[in-house]
């Protein structure tokens, strides 16, 4: 357990030198900044804008964070030979994935809470400034609700990030990133998997759409951006729901990444 | 190697559980206008950094997605506010996508909830495809299609079936048509006519309307054929049939008669009204020549 | 008590190809037993299988067949990885952090805690001759300054075995001096060093026994002064002011005498004269001796011959 918190500690620490991240939270909040002069263009719906452009760039830079360190975080060890020293110590190679896995998500956990600080912040700004157009707006500007998308954004990426290390445990950091977007890309479209059967009446196309719809990973739940930014309620069934299916999925990638991970030589 | 296999299989047994659980209570947020975050096309066309083509058959599937799934869905919200947009969007990303314009237009003039009842729409975007795609005796046949069938007009029908026949390499029978369309339109005979043409059309989707369409006239057909016997008990018990068992053995019919389908036509006894039945695939038939088919009532 | 090493029958098959992948041979066969405390020099040219077999022994590879004891326990438990130290061929840690940052992290690796880090850092640190760079980030740093930083890495646990990859590669003779005095000094603390290396100077100098694998099979195993084929081929001796009469008369025992210039001569011995008498006459004409190297076949030449004369090589097994 402490060799495995130690290794989430390298990741975090080597995470804070790289500056990835970094460009990438700076670039999140420099969108959530200039969504305030594009909200001066559109009518009243301000807001509503202003929170659909902060979730969505905390979404999308969040899981672009979690792709690109992801890729690196077992595949860069073994590329460059690091791991040979770090697997001769007392770390079993279990210990090493669970613990790259935690300590990028730490990583993106403070990410992650930098960008809702400096969300809150421009929303905070804006309810200061706002005349009577308050008036109309669909839920306040410091909604609490909000934290709840953050939440599953938050769990969203741990999902990516799983799916990234899963990936990097046996291919290039470049197939894994690709593979890697494209599921993250596949994960979206998982209602249409679903409702398949609505638009085509084949049965073995529906049934084929069904079974990709339970073992893709199924992002589009974690999704509940735009109930939150009209003020829709958002059932707490739904949320926990949701995060127990993002902990058992991230499960699943983590067993097949160290049962994959364990049976490897380092040539 | 067999223990994370188990392991596996019991988590992804577990997602896949929490899954079926949360979808019971739980569907994807649908806004209003769920699918057109770019409503201009031109816009579009520079976002999409030269992909044109390709980013219309994207959209054009997103239309017959759309379009396809609201058809299916129950319920009182049903609109199709987004298919003119969308059939708009792909065929100013492709003004060449004869499908998009063809195919939309069937969409578009479908009576509602089958379709999104605007024959207008689907003029217009027919109109585009005229004006877009040059030299297309199609979508001028199509337009006057829509004025015949949908809009009952059968003098503009006439016109566009005329102009349709001028276009170079357009069918022969084109201008026979517009002429039978001038003088017998709304007659099933015509509309037959114009049914059998498109039984020759190159488009799977234009085939099955068609093949549709051609048992939904056969139907009518029969509906006028018992008509007058319906009326001659009518006029005779000065009365309307309590069923169809009445009529028949009243009227020694050998049985009850049905559809192209095979599905038995439906007799409602309050109205006196032949029709085919809601189970078969034929309904609901068009109104255009129900004057045919109703009897005189006491 | 147990061997601290001891392989049996230990052999390694990679895939090669990648259309149609085949097994190749990397390591055949090995057995070795290596007591408490020894200095055991595991020589070959590259490509020999020297690293293959380092790395079976940590269990960065798995064998084909065979098995490997460390401390009388199988390879690759975590329990004998606390009781080791590994140096990786051409040693590469975390570009961004320091070479401080790297070792404490092994050492909490080790289970060390608070200070006792930062204690055992500095004193390893120390050891191997780069304390001042020990804020410095490793993107900075030099072959053979990562090589300090691999080594320092190794004996962090003070371990029972360590496991030397090619310890002197990268290294200026200064530093190779320093290994040489390390291993000496862990030596006299009663570890077992088992280290690989192409060069025989190296082992010479520091082991108790060396064994030699060529083409992933071990030819010899034995003392150095036991392996026949490094027995002496003859002596080079350089004298300076040897007169005339002086020259003539050694020159009959000679196999070649060279002349450097004002009477310096580089006189090429066979091993059956022997330098004893030749330095007592040369000394007695009044000559200076200026050096005296004893000539041995070298582990290349040796290397060459095994070479040669194994079979033709086979890529494939059967």
């Amino acid at each position: 357990m402490r060799a495995m918190v130690l290794v989430a500690g390298a990741v975090f620490r080597e995470s804070v030198r790289d500056r990835v991240p970094y460009s990438m939270v700076m670039f999140a909040i420099l969108l959530m900044a200039a969504s305030y002069a594009i909200s001066q263009l559109t009518a009243g719906q301000d807001m509503k804008i202003i929170k659909d452009l902060g979730l969505a760039s905390m979404s999308v830079f969040g899981m672009l964070i979690a792709v690109f360190l992801g890729i690196g975080l077992v595949s860069k060890e073994v590329e460059r030979k690091s791991i040979f020293a770090l697997l001769a110590k007392p770390v079993t190679r279990t210990q090493f994935v669970l613990g790259k896995y935690l300590g990028l998500v730490a990583t993106l956990v403070i990410n992650l809470a930098v960008m809702t600080l400096a969300f809150y912040a421009v929303l905070a700004f804006m309810d200061l400034t706002a005349g009577p157009e308050k008036l109309v707006w669909p839920a306040p500007a410091l909604d609490p609700r909000l934290l709840i998308a953050i939440l599953l954004i938050i769990a969203e990426v741990a999902v990516v990030t799983a799916v990234a290390l899963f990936f990097s445990t046996f291919s290039s950091p470049l197939l894994s990133a690709l593979l890697t977007l494209g599921l993250w890309t596949a994960g979206h479209f998982g209602s249409d998997l679903r409702n398949f059967g609505t638009v085509v009446d084949s049965a073995p196309m529906i049934a084929i759409a069904r079974v990709l719809y339970y073992v893709l990973p199924n992002l589009a739940p974690f999704d509940v951006k735009a109930e939150v930014v009209h003020g829709f309620p958002v059932a707490a069934r739904h949320v926990a729901y949701t995060l127990a299916y993002g902990g058992l999925y991230a499960g699943v990638l983590l067993t097949a990444a160290v049962a994959i991970f364990r049976r490897r030589d380092f040539k | 190697m067999a223990a994370p296999v188990v392991l596996v299989a019991v988590l992804l047994a577990g997602a896949v559980g929490v899954q079926v659980v949360r979808d019971r209570g739980w569907s994807p947020y649908q806004p209003p206008n769920p699918l057109l975050w770019v409503q201009s096309g031109p816009l579009l066309q520079r976002l999409v950094l030269g992909f044109d083509s390709l980013a219309a058959d994207i959209y054009w599937m997103r239309a017959v997605v759309y379009y396809g799934g609201k058809r299916r869905a129950t319920g009182p919200q049903l609109s199709y506010d987004a298919l003119y947009p969308l059939l708009d969007l792909v065929t100013s990303l492709d003004p060449h996508f004869r499908v998009a314009y063809r195919f939309g237009s069937v969409f578009l003039t479908e009576a509602y909830p089958a379709g999104a009842g605007r024959p207008d729409l689907a003029i217009q975007l027919l109109q585009r495809g005229i004006a877009r795609d040059h030299g297309r005796w199609e979508y001028f046949y199509d337009i006057g299609f829509v004025y015949y069938w949908w809009l009952r007009d059968y003098q503009k029908a006439a016109e566009w079936f005329l102009k349709g026949a001028e276009q170079p390499g357009a069918a022969e029978w084109l201008k026979p048509l517009a002429a039978t369309t001038l003088a017998t339109g709304g007659h099933r005979e015509t509309s037959r006519q114009m049914w059998t043409q498109l039984l020759n059309s190159d488009m799977t989707f234009i085939r099955s309307q068609a093949e549709l369409r051609l048992a939904q006239l056969d139907a009518m057909d029969t509906i006028a054929a018992v008509t007058p016997v319906l009326q001659r008990f009518i006029d005779r018990e000065q009365r309307i049939p309590r069923s169809w068992q009445e009529l028949a053995a009243a009227e020694r019919l050998a049985r009850v008669p049905a559809d192209p389908t095979g599905v038995p036509f439906v007799f409602d006894p309050k109205l006196g009204f032949i029709d085919v039945s809601p189970k078969s695939r034929l309904w609901p038939l068009p109104i255009e020549s129900r004057a045919h088919v109703t009897p005189q009532l006491p | 008590m147990p061997a601290a090493i001891e392989t049996q029958e230990l052999t390694k098959d990679f895939l090669v190809g990648f259309w149609r992948p085949r097994p190749y041979r990397a390591l055949d066969g090995l057995t070795l037993s290596i007591e408490a405390g020894e200095v055991f020099g595991f020589l070959g040219p590259n490509g020999a299988g020297k690293s293959t077999t380092l790395k079976l022994l940590l269990q960065l590879i798995y064998p084909t067949n065979g098995t490997a004891r460390i401390l009388g326990k199988p390879a690759g438990e975590v329990e004998v990885r606390r009781r080791i130290g590994y140096l990786p061929e051409n040693p590469y840690f975390y570009d961004d952090l320091t070479a401080e940052e790297v070792l404490s992290y092994f050492a909490s690796l080790f289970g060390l805690r608070g200070a006792d880090v930062a204690r055992r850092v500095s004193t390893v640190l120390d050891d191997v001759g780069i304390a001042a760079e020990r804020r410095m980030r490793l993107r900075g740093f030099s072959k053979g300054m990562l090589q300090r930083v691999g080594l320092a890495q190794a004996i962090l646990n003070e371990p029972d075995v360590l496991f030397l990859d090619e310890p002197m590669s990268g290294l200026d003779p200064i530093g190779r001096r320093q290994v040489r005095d390390l291993i000496l000094s862990l030596r006299q603390r009663g570890c077992t060093v088992f280290f690989s290396s192409h060069i025989l100077p190296d082992a010479e100098a520091l082991c108790s026994r060396v064994a030699i694998v060529v083409q992933g099979r071990l030819v010899a195993n034995g003392a150095v002064s036991e392996i026949a084929e490094f027995q002496l081929t003859g002596w080079e001796l350089v004298a300076a002011d040897v007169n005339e009469s002086l020259r003539s008369s050694i020159a009959g025992r000679a196999r070649k005498v060279t002349s450097i210039g004002a009477g310096r001569f580089v006189i090429d011995l066979p091993p059956e004269v022997g330098p004893d008498r030749v330095l007592a006459e040369l000394a007695a004409g009044g000559a200076h001796i200026v050096s005296l190297n004893p000539h041995r076949e070298t582990l290349e030449d040796y290397f060459i011959r095994q070479v040669s004369a194994a079979a033709p090589r086979q890529t494939g097994i059967d």
